[in-house]
């Protein structure tokens, strides 16, 4: 690995948000491809991370810290990217279901997931089925991340998914579930694809949905 | 701008009131004064009358003024030093300060790999030594039994002897009488670097046990001579039995325990005036249906907090209990008994608690029980810790950045304190269901012993120098030769 991308590793690992994008730059400039910036430098960094968090190493704040670095970085390399044509991991839409108005565990899974690579769309919380819809019709995401934390909401996640259906958009969109109430077998019988049983769970979820992990 | 305010950031609860405690402490000292102690040793006795006391036979009777000239000459506050020199595993005694070890002298032992109640073999001295190296909440080292393969005379030399070089913590040293204290020493001086290196910088603590009610053995004096003329400080701790003993109410149990404290206090400090001297006692009860001094009982915790009490209000450190039980295994009862007079020993700040792994009502050490402690008295720390209120952590503008439905995952005031505010365990498991069962569903019970193992496997303590790894070896095999020739004149 080249000396520059071990830096904007160790910039990710460290939660670097003002440094990341200065060592993508210098990167760029030193000629490297952007889809190698990404890959072999700050992925190998945000795969670290994941290590270190589920060995009980590093806390979610420092996560949460990287994840804006990744971010902070991507922002430069999305552009190159996206007119180079290479495959990116994908856009997740992320809302909190009609009636519910908790919203940090889908802020969570949000921030999770954007530190693993992904375009994130937070729809915010109390989204009703109808602007799901619409949001899928506009950013046409990979994946739609429903959150709630009431026994009473998580019935809206099986109405939204029945509106995806009925527009037409159900096999467009991979459906993640996720919320203290909701389990497996929930997720499962109101047809989504997958159950993340917390944030980090939610991220390597999404990665898999999109053939990632 | 503040004005006057102040700051009490600490959780402390009390037990007495100051009429109480100016009540106990006068009706102790009157104990000492008019009933006294019946001292079994004449050198004690003749310093004592020299320093003032009424000495009738072995009766001797201590005027209140010596008593209180011992208690202002005896410091409040000082340092126990880890022999390696680490700054994290000194021991600096003084108020607000609670600090945590096992205990001496059990004679059976849970075998950390058969799980066995077997009796204490030389080995386990060692394995105790190094679990108490690697537990961030163990603060000083004891045996946690009493070693029953070697000479009955040897077994507190051999103790030390691998407790030693296996943790760099200040270890609590007992022994049987001066030839084994003297050994004991040795090793500690060389250490050290010399007597007026260790009277600088002492490295243990050596430790001696009246006889209650109201007895001085000549053991526990002869010990304490001797530690007194080498200044090691000293441990002096009784074990009276409430209902036996000692009153079945916990003031007269408390009163008892301070006086038969003091008679060794006094004898220090006129001997070795300023030697650091914990009075003792582990005060409980007589279980009136099983006959069990209990270890487990509600009545030790708050007996030691008031105890704890009366120790600082005359001005002295306590050599307190806790972290013990009456269970028999590594049980809901152990978890609940140990660690509710852990919490209690850490809200009092009872400066040394000692009995950390007790079990078995003192009968059987084991190293689950420490490790599981180890973990309750970080929670109790975190708790006697207190909640700090000045305008950072009462964070009025980061809640108004913040606003409603905002979070504060990723704000600069989360980062700045969510490792110093929150107490992260590392037994109790606060995974989800779904990770639980998937790391194999362990109760606490299963991630105990995995940890005691992991910690027998992997932790190196800090070395000793040659030359005490040479006295070690020097001092058993005199202690070797000395018991030979005894047994073959008894013969």
């Amino acid at each position: 690995m080249s000396k520059i991308l071990e830096q904007l590793a160790t910039a990710i690992i460290e939660g670097d948000i003002d440094n990341t994008p200065k060592l993508v730059q210098k990167a760029l400039d030193e000629g490297l491809e952007p889809l190698s910036i990404l890959n072999d430098g700050m992925v190998m960094g945000m795969n670290e991370v994941g290590r270190r968090f589920k060995a009980g190493e590093m806390f979610v704040p420092e996560v949460l810290m990287s994840a804006e670095a990744m971010q902070a970085g991507l922002k430069i390399l999305r552009p190159l990217l996206v007119s180079s044509g290479a495959k990116l991991l994908g856009k997740v839409i992320m809302a909190t279901v009609q009636g519910d108005l908790h919203d940090i565990g889908k802020n969570l899974v949000g921030m999770m997931c954007e530190g693993a690579g992904f375009e994130v769309i937070d729809l915010g919380f109390d989204v009703p089925a109808e602007r799901i819809v619409q949001a899928v019709k506009e950013h046409k995401p990979d994946i739609v991340g429903l959150s709630a934390l009431l026994t009473t909401t998580m019935r809206q996640m099986a109405y939204t998914i029945k509106a995806l259906e009925e527009a037409g958009l159900r096999d467009k969109v991979k459906v993640m579930v996720g919320g203290a109430p909701v389990d497996a077998e929930f997720a499962k019988k109101i047809g989504a694809d997958g159950y993340g049983s917390n944030a980090a769970a939610g991220a390597e979820l999404a990665k898999k949905l999109v053939g990632a992990a | 701008m503040r004005t006057n305010y102040r700051v009490n950031s600490g959780t402390r609860f009390h037990v007495f009131s100051k009429d109480q405690l100016e009540q106990l402490f006068w009706d102790t000292l009157h104990i000492l004064e008019y009933t006294g102690l019946d001292v079994h040793h004449e050198e004690a006795r003749e310093i004592l009358k020299k320093a003032g006391a009424w000495v009738d036979g072995i009766r001797v009777r201590l005027p209140s003024y010596m008593v209180r000239k011992a208690l202002s000459m005896a410091p409040r506050s000082f340092t126990l030093w880890a022999r390696d020199g680490d700054p994290k595993k000194n021991i600096h005694i003084g108020p607000g300060r609670a600090y945590f070890g096992p205990g001496p002298t059990c004679p059976n032992f849970i075998d950390p790999y058969t799980l066995e109640r077997r009796p204490y073999v030389k080995g386990d001295a060692e394995l105790v030594a190094k679990v108490v190296d690697a537990l961030p909440n163990i603060d000083f080292c004891e045996s946690l039994g009493s070693i029953s393969d070697v000479h009955v005379d040897l077994s507190a030399l051999y103790e030390f002897a691998y407790m030693f070089p296996n943790t760099s913590k200040p270890i609590v040293a007992w022994s049987f009488r001066w030839d084994d204290s003297e050994a004991i020493h040795k090793i500690a001086i060389t250490e050290a670097g010399g007597q007026e290196a260790f009277e600088r910088r002492p490295n243990y603590v050596h430790y001696c046990e009246p006889v209650s009610p109201l007895v001085s053995t000549f053991e526990a004096l002869d010990k304490l001579i001797f530690a007194a003329r080498h200044r090691v400080p000293l441990v002096f701790t009784p074990c009276p039995i409430a209902g036996a003993t000692a009153p079945c109410t916990l003031a007269g149990l408390i009163a008892q325990a301070a006086a038969e404290s003091w008679m060794g206090l006094t004898l220090a400090q006129t001997i070795a005036p300023g030697l650091p001297f914990f009075m003792g006692g582990v005060t409980s009860i007589l279980d009136m249906q099983t006959m069990i001094f209990s270890y487990g009982a509600p009545e030790l915790a708050l007996a030691e907090c008031g105890l704890t009490e009366l120790a600082h209000y005359a001005g002295i450190p306590l050599w307190n209990t806790g972290g013990c039980t009456d269970s028999k295994t590594l049980d809901e009862q152990a978890a609940i008994e140990g660690s509710f007079s852990v919490m209690a020993a850490a809200l009092c700040g009872g400066d040394l608690t000692h009995d950390v792994g007790y079990t078995e009502s003192a009968m059987t050490g084991s190293l689950f029980q420490l490790c599981m402690m180890d973990e309750a008295i970080g929670w109790s720390r975190r708790v006697t810790r207190g909640i700090e209120v000045n305008e950072e952590t009462l964070a009025v503008e980061v809640i108004k950045s913040v606003g409603p439905n905002g979070h504060y995952l990723r704000h600069p005031h989360t980062r700045k304190f969510f490792k110093t505010e929150f107490w992260y365990p590392t037994l109790c498991d606060r995974h989800n269901y779904e990770e639980w069962s998937a790391a194999g569903s362990l109760p606490m019970r299963e991630r105990v012993i995995a940890k005691v193992r992991e910690i027998l496997e992997t932790h190196t303590p800090p070395p000793i120098k040659k030359e005490t790894r040479d006295v070690i070896e020097k001092v058993l095999a005199d202690a070797e030769a000395r018991v030979k020739s005894t047994d073959t004149k008894k013969k």
